[in-house]
């Protein structure tokens, strides 16, 4: 019982120095996998954002169905190469990732280092679900984009680093529709997203008290809705006096997004929104 | 969302929740008797070579109350997620193996392994993959182990122990031999193995000072030449 000579405690040492520069060498390689599909992913997300814009040329309700339809078989391209590129990463370094996660157990001892890559993984396909169906991609779906093609499931996925994926999703969401708005395009479609954004926000409210940095995901949506509600509330103003043209709403919009300070509406503003 | 999900996902956390709360009832139940080991244990500084069993052996009771609340993190961790959870009580083990490393040496001048360590908690092996004691929480405790050894080295020599020094010595020395072979990255380990060097040279002075004035034990020198 325990080491009396010199010889047996450097034996020791000897196994545990095997035992921590194997943890430290696969950490590293997890480490690099992780930022691998971090990049992968961003640039399918920028790739998102691009095909998401691509529907907003015009913004009359009737004008965004007859050019959505005919935008229809472009954006159905570009999403088939979204889903092309994410499927990539599926089948290259995630699986790749995978191997060096063998168990449940080392999966959570390299948790930290696994999870940078697999939440921005989390917000592409999450993203590109959401510009196919509307929708926010149920827990059962993204597990099947953490498999193989045999079902197999290659990487855990607890359901906190779901719910962060996720919300990593309607905070791009919401700086998406304010840059929409504030290029002077895009604002129907922006309403829809804020829409859904809030239902999702009032959805994961109630899960931030179990999830450490949902609240602070949910405070960074919270702002950026709050900028889309001012721009949709400066439009509804101008609506509501004059009748105005659809670029002209666009204008108005972009502009209460732009503006620097919101200024509160006086008595004598006849309308006209005043320029800096 | 679809509330179904909502609903499983919520019943899910909250479990968590909970499992995470009663973790840290069963570490603070460790943590009253770690204090009172501790407390005791600073008396080795104060107490004669001979008596020191003694003092050792009324840590006895702590010690067994410790099964208890591990035995119970062992059972309510979820298979495999020893290391999910492992923070909520690392420091614990640290202290745990800070104490029983201590008092295994004092008494047979051994360093004891993570397997007496375990034995001595209870820790059943077939609980591995929900409760262990992991490598760096085991080296960790014997860093502390030293420093404390080092303080003790010059405290025997003022309650006229004069032997205890070299044989601290040559413990913190295979030891810090055996951390010399680790390649540690810049994280909490490499920093504290720092400390170490700073105890082994508080000791060896002490050593110096016993050998100068030849207060040494009798032909014990190991073959090194007196100054």
């Amino acid at each position: 019982m325990g080491f009396g000579s010199r010889d047996e405690i450097v034996s020791v040492f000897d196994s545990f120095r095997e035992e921590l520069d194997a943890n430290n060498d696969r950490r590293e390689r997890i480490i690099k996998l992780s930022r691998e599909i971090t990049i992968l992913s961003k640039r399918t997300i920028f790739l998102l954002h691009r095909i998401a814009t691509s529907d907003n040329k015009q913004d009359t309700p009737d004008a965004a169905t007859d050019k959505e339809r005919n935008t229809q078989s472009e954006s159905d391209d570009s999403l088939v190469t979204a889903e092309r590129k994410l499927q990539e990463i599926r089948m290259k370094p995630l699986k790749q990732l995978a191997l060096d996660i063998p168990s449940q157990s080392v999966y959570w001892q390299h948790e930290k280092s696994i999870t940078p890559g697999i939440q921005e993984y989390i917000e592409a396909v999450s993203y590109m679900h959401f510009i196919k169906t509307g929708q926010l991609i149920q827990y059962e779906e993204m597990k099947k984009w953490l498999s193989d093609d045999s079902g197999v499931l290659l990487i855990p996925l607890p359901f906190d680093e779901f719910l962060l994926g996720i919300s990593d999703l309607t905070g791009e969401l919401m700086r998406f529709a304010i840059t929409s708005i504030a290029r002077g395009s895009g604002r129907a479609k922006a309403e829809d997203v804020c829409s859904f954004v809030r239902k999702c926000k009032a959805d994961f409210e109630r899960f931030t008290p179990y999830v450490r940095e949902l609240s602070k995901k949910q405070q960074t949506t919270k702002q950026s809705m709050q900028k889309i509600e001012e721009a949709n509330y400066a439009v509804k103003l101008r609506l509501a006096e004059f009748q105005s043209s659809p670029d002209l709403l666009d204008d108005i919009a972009k502009r209460s997004i732009t503006l620097p300070q919101r200024r509160p509406m006086d008595e004598n503003n006849n309308g006209d929104i005043e320029t800096d | 969302m679809d509330p179904k999900e909502l609903e499983i996902i919520m019943e899910t956390l909250e479990e968590e929740s909970i499992l995470k709360e009663k973790i840290r009832d069963a570490a603070s139940d460790m943590e009253k008797s770690i204090r009172v080991m501790m407390a005791t244990l600073t008396g080795i500084h104060s107490t004669r070579r001979d008596q020191l069993d003694v003092l050792l052996n009324s840590t006895e009771q702590a010690r067994e109350s410790c099964k208890k609340p591990l035995a119970t993190i062992a059972q309510i961790v979820p298979k495999h997620q020893y290391w999910r959870w492992k923070d909520l009580y690392a420091r614990h083990i640290q202290n745990l193996v800070f104490i029983i490393v201590l008092s295994d040496y004092l008494r047979s001048g051994k360093l004891s392994s993570i397997q007496d360590i375990s034995d001595c908690l209870g820790l059943n092996p077939e609980w591995h993959n929900e409760v262990h004691i992991q490598t760096e929480d085991y080296l960790q405790g014997i860093i502390s182990v030293i420093n404390e050894l080092s303080r003790f080295a010059i405290n025997s020599v003022t309650l006229g122990n004069f032997e205890e020094p070299f044989k601290i010595q040559r413990f913190a020395s295979d030891v810090f031999a055996g951390f010399s072979m680790l390649s540690l990255k810049n994280d909490a380990l490499r920093r504290r193995f720092d400390s170490l060097k700073y105890d082994l040279k508080r000791i060896e002075e002490v050593v110096y000072d016993l050998r100068v004035r030849n207060l040494g034990p009798a032909g014990q020198s190991q073959g090194q030449s007196q100054e």
